[in-house]
């Protein structure tokens, strides 16, 4: 369903840095003033299949490409080396409420956001209803999204998201959202999905939430694969490394 | 062929995103104002006659032999759809960064349609053209302007010239990406390109070697042609309705080819 072969993405980190006209042209003459590239790697040479139907997460500490790794499948960044193989519809779920307009309402929002996850109008009319009364925002609905409470915003934005019943699912972090109740509605809302067939790839530093859900896990450490295999085994051995002792021992 | 079967496969998927983002635009545009969408009207016709006012009142412009009101409306409809709609489309991809960075969506969606977008306004600011127009014919102004077959040409001349925008508005926004002085250099590019295009003055009153530069203008040929047929009743030759096709299409390949080129590269420069 996934494949990702040999996949290496490098950022420069000098674009950041002060580029000017001054620093160019100085550097026209003087070649030790010439900035040096600092290439970071990412992610290097990450290699793994994910079958139909598989649920995978992705544990490694914060940078360490985790979220790099879902853009690349999504294909919001293209690998700088390496082939990434999608077969299927696939809803990213990084970051909930980025295609959202603040100035307009919950209504107009719906049909925005949904044409950016590539929904068709028919598919947002006939799927309106379901949507609002999931997100339990009816009362809300001709209210400017910028008048929401950050809740809110990630109900209604995880309600348009999983809306299809996509082929492919990818998920970063968003289990969270919203209050109590809501939280245990869209685990259930998950739970539906994988139940359904769905292959999910799921990012988390919620160890128990991806015990629960995953079937294998990826580990990934400075942009490469430490361990790959089942979740319990994998994620005993994640916290023993960067906790320095047992899971279960806390 | 078969790329170009890709295109508009692409084109069709994404046709309802692209009306979606139209939609924003005008929605958020008028939101909160009284007039609303009137605006879109009324805006136009008050700046008309501002302009009007002024050059045809005080610093009393005039073009001989044909209605200078009508001469100067042309020339700044068609000279303010290409600044606003190619100065939008400029800053579309990195206002829109953040979508861009989370969802995978085809970037060249966001200069095309903000170029779309201000062409509604563009053809809605013709009503008032038009009125003025007619209104000649009763007598405003010295001269009548001319009302022939030849204006069925016109939809063409500004299809060319929206499809001419629509290239520089990719050019535009995928250099400004890597160098955001783009923002301020362009507005003062199109304030030089706006004296160097006869808008509200005659090319006859610059010297002969100037109006043969003129003619490398696009926006000038836009607008020279428009302008023959409404003000003098005669069409653009066969030859100039070519090179209207050739500029306006010429640049939209080189822009969707520069575009193409550097997408994937906007993601590390945002």
């Amino acid at each position: 369903m996934i494949n990702i072969e040999n996949v290496s993405m490098r950022f420069n980190l000098g674009i950041e840095k002060n580029f000017s006209i001054k620093e160019a042209f100085i550097a026209l003459f003087d070649k030790k003033r010439r900035q040096k590239r600092t290439d970071f790697w990412a992610l290097s040479d990450v290699s793994f299949r994910v079958k139909k139907g598989e649920v995978i997460g992705l544990i490694g500490s914060n940078g360490a490409g985790k979220s790099t790794l879902l853009k690349v499948v999504s294909g919001v960044m293209k690998p700088t080396k390496g082939k990434v193989t999608v077969n299927g519809q696939i809803s990213p779920m990084i970051e909930l409420g980025a295609g959202f307009d603040a100035e307009l309402t919950a209504r107009e929002n719906i049909y925005l956001n949904g044409a950016i996850l590539g929904y068709s109008k028919e598919f947002i009319d006939s799927k309106f209803d379901e949507i609002v009364d999931f997100s339990e925002l009816k009362d809300f609905l001709d209210v400017p999204v910028k008048n929401f409470s950050s809740g809110m915003v990630a109900k209604l934005a995880f309600s348009i998201a999983t809306i299809v019943n996509p082929e492919i699912l990818i998920v970063d972090e968003i289990l969270s959202v919203g209050d109590i109740k809501f939280q245990e509605k869209s685990k259930n809302k998950m739970m539906e999905m994988i139940k359904g067939g769905t292959t999910v790839l799921y990012v988390s530093h919620s160890l128990e939430s991806i015990k629960e859900l995953c079937d294998r896990v990826v580990w990934i450490e400075h942009g490469k694969v430490v361990k790959i295999g089942p979740a319990k085994e994998i994620i005993e051995e994640y916290y023993k490394a960067q906790m320095g002792k047992e899971l279960n021992a806390k | 062929m078969t790329t170009l079967k890709n295109i508009f496969a692409n084109f069709k998927k994404y046709e309802f995103l692209m009306k979606q983002l139209i939609l924003r635009d005008f929605k958020v545009k008028y939101k909160r104002s009284v007039l609303g969408v009137l605006w879109s009207l009324l805006y136009p016709i008050l700046m008309m006659t501002v302009m009007a006012i002024v050059f045809s009142q005080m610093f009393r412009f005039k073009v001989e032999g044909i209605n200078y009101l009508v001469y100067l409306m042309t020339g700044i409809i068609m000279w303010n759809y290409f600044s606003e709609a190619s100065n939008s489309a400029m800053t579309s991809v990195v206002v829109n960064f953040s979508l861009i960075n989370k969802v995978y969506i085809p970037k060249y969606i966001f200069p095309v349609a903000k170029c779309l977008f201000v062409g509604i306004n563009f053809i809605l600011t013709l009503i008032p053209w038009f009125v003025l127009i007619i209104l000649t014919q009763f007598g405003l102004g010295n001269y009548p302007a001319s009302i022939n077959w030849y204006y069925l040409l016109i939809p063409y001349i500004f299809l060319c010239l929206i499809v001419f925008t629509i290239g520089m508005g990719l050019i535009l926004s995928c250099v400004s990406v890597f160098l955001r002085d783009m923002f301020y250099i362009y507005g003062i590019i199109l304030t030089i390109w706006n004296y160097f295009t006869p808008v509200f003055y005659s090319i006859e009153i610059l010297p002969v070697y100037l109006q043969k530069l003129f003619q490398f203008n696009p926006l000038y040929q836009f607008i020279n042609s428009v302008r023959s047929i409404v003000l003098y009743g005669t069409p653009p030759s066969i030859g100039t309705l070519v090179l209207l096709a050739v500029i306006a299409i010429g640049t939209l390949v080189i822009g969707s080819i520069i575009f193409k080129k550097n997408q994937d590269k906007f993601i590390y420069y945002i």
